[in-house]
């Protein structure tokens, strides 16, 4: 695994951020039509992190028990998405779609970080000109102090993170999505995220 | 004619600013980066046609828009932004803006946009 530090320039943040704002839109919209709710965007985050810090951040997440699914995307640009929901939303989305069962509920929220990975992922692929395909997603529930063990966070040493929160605020659904790129991708993200901004230049 | 472009990414405002260029003579073009700062200028500047984001730092789109017409309500606002549900579109309109256009702006969406305000 590559050990070398990441970074990225204010300017390929804000690339990147603003890369992300376009394709969160466009994921939350088909997800809002999906629930036939209304979400309240919020700035996407870019973060570097070790894996390590990721896990720490997860703790201020304050809940002791996740839905939590993973989609990885593959590609020129790899990685992961990882969307939490917690319980109460869990229920609220459970009481929303009037489904009755935990097999139903699980069933949903596969379906939610399906469709929201693949439109957000896909609606950064295209502004970023390249192709990705996905895998199956999964889901697990479990809790906050099983997630350092989960094979997810293993295949990573630092990763750039991109947070984004999804908010029903009517309904009282809200989850985190992060998406975590693999080290293998950073260069060829940087590359891309300069040879945008300097398109404008 | 007075512009003023709203946005909070670089990338964005540079993108809009480079659609902008063909229909631009003499006319002056400012740039916020949130809410508050567009209020200064507007304070300042009579601006005509502003380009707004709404998801910003500080001071959001929908929070400043009202505001932007309280300074000028001959001024013309378009809000370009990722969010494009139909109800962020309802209330933008509500709230007073010409248009709402989805993000990225590009040339033929500018054209668009010159051509209604024209």
């Amino acid at each position: 695994m590559n050990q070398e530090t990441i970074t990225l320039t204010e300017d390929e943040k804000d690339v990147l951020q603003e890369l992300m704002n376009i394709a969160y839109g466009s994921a939350t919209t088909v997800i809002a039509e999906m629930l036939d709710a209304f979400a309240s965007l919020s700035i996407p985050k870019i973060e570097i992190l070790k894996t390590t810090s990721l896990l720490a951040k997860f703790d201020d997440l304050k809940s002791t028990s996740y839905f939590f699914s993973t989609q990885a995307f593959m590609g020129e640009f790899s990685g992961e998405s990882v969307f939490f929901i917690n319980k109460v939303s869990a229920n609220n989305l459970a009481q929303h779609l009037e489904l009755e069962n935990n097999e139903d509920i699980h069933d949903a929220i596969l379906e939610l970080t399906n469709v929201l990975t693949s439109s957000l992922t896909t609606r950064l692929a295209q502004e970023m000109k390249t192709e990705i395909t996905y895998s199956s997603p999964n889901i697990s529930e479990i809790s906050l102090e099983q997630i350092a063990d989960t094979q997810t966070f293993k295949n990573y040493s630092q990763v750039i993170v991109i947070y984004i929160q999804i908010n029903f605020k009517d309904q009282k659904i809200n989850g985190e999505i992060f998406i975590l790129t693999k080290d293998g991708s950073i260069q060829w993200l940087k590359q891309r995220l300069n040879s945008i901004l300097a398109a404008l230049i | 004619m007075k512009y003023l472009i709203t946005d909070d990414s670089k990338l964005a405002r540079l993108s809009l600013l480079k659609s902008l260029q063909p229909y631009i003579k003499n006319d002056e073009i400012y740039q916020a980066t949130n809410g508050l700062e567009a209020i200064e200028i507007m304070k300042t500047h009579k601006v005509d046609i502003i380009f707004l984001d709404l998801t910003m730092p500080i001071m959001n789109g929908y929070e400043t828009l009202p505001k932007i017409l309280e300074i000028n309500p001959d001024a013309k606002v378009i809000v370009v932004s990722a969010d494009i549900q139909d109800k962020a579109k309802n209330i933008v309109i509500n709230l007073g803006a010409q248009l709402h256009i989805k993000k990225p702006i590009n040339k033929k969406k500018m054209q668009e946009i010159i051509n209604i305000l024209a």
